[in-house]
């Protein structure tokens, strides 16, 4: 775990923001957990599950890796998508 | 009168310690006053004063702790491994923009300038930090 991040983000004596998730059921069936909490920590037991994460729109997929731990779950699906200019035709 | 350091000239009348910190990269004022009370110097001695073992002493001491090429690698790994996990900041780093939540619609212009995936380690002597580490790098190609 990145100890500076951790500790700049958060007060100690908090803990790390565990959110109640299906953890088991997905370690057993290996289906994706499907989740809104994107301030949930990432946590060690979370490595190699899959994810499904709420961008505000849509749930978006990933798989934790290793590397993932300490981070929240919401720094790996962006809510924001790059402003594009489409043409209108029909007024 | 010139003293030189691991490669880097000092002027006789600067003083050690502030010399350290604006020359060296990864050397702040803080590492390099504990440097010199480590070893025995005098807070406003300055580079024409010290003695050929000290200088010695000095480098040694450089020499074992993570400055210049080795320091710029730590931050670029921690740059990457962001990058490489797919996180947000790695993103922001990719696209040249703020990491840290600032404004986007006027300014910004420091991010634009720095945020790299293979950012520059900028110190005072920027110009010469990146021909240095391409030497680096020709140093270890070649031999």
């Amino acid at each position: 775990m990145r100890q500076s991040l951790y500790l700049l983000s958060r007060s100690v004596w908090k803990g790390p923001n565990i959110v109640p998730l299906p953890v088991k059921e997905a370690l057993s069936k290996g289906a994706p957990i499907r989740t809104n909490a994107r301030s949930a920590t990432i946590l060690p037991q979370f490595v190699g599950l899959k994810f499904q994460v709420h961008n505000g729109k849509e749930y978006v997929a990933f798989e934790v890796s290793e590397d993932m731990v300490g981070s929240k779950l919401g720094e790996f699906v962006p809510t924001r998508k790059r402003f594009s200019y489409t043409q209108t035709k029909n007024k | 009168m010139v003293v030189h350091i691991l490669g880097k000239g000092f002027k006789g009348k600067e003083v050690i310690k502030i010399a350290l910190a604006s020359k060296i990269y990864g050397v702040g004022l803080k590492t390099s006053e504990t440097l010199c009370s480590k070893l025995g110097f005098y807070p406003w001695m300055r580079m024409h004063q010290l003695s050929e073992p000290q200088i010695m002493s000095l480098t040694s001491e450089l020499s074992n702790m993570t400055i210049e090429g080795n320091a710029r690698a730590v931050v670029k790994e921690n740059i990457g491994l962001k990058r490489r996990i797919g996180s947000y900041e790695g993103m922001r780093h990719a696209l040249n923009l703020p990491v840290r939540g600032q404004r986007t619609r006027n300014n910004a212009k420091t991010a634009r300038r720095l945020n790299r995936v293979d950012r520059r380690g900028l110190h005072t002597d920027s110009r010469g930090g990146l021909s240095n580490q391409r030497s680096g790098l020709w140093n270890w190609l070649f031999t």
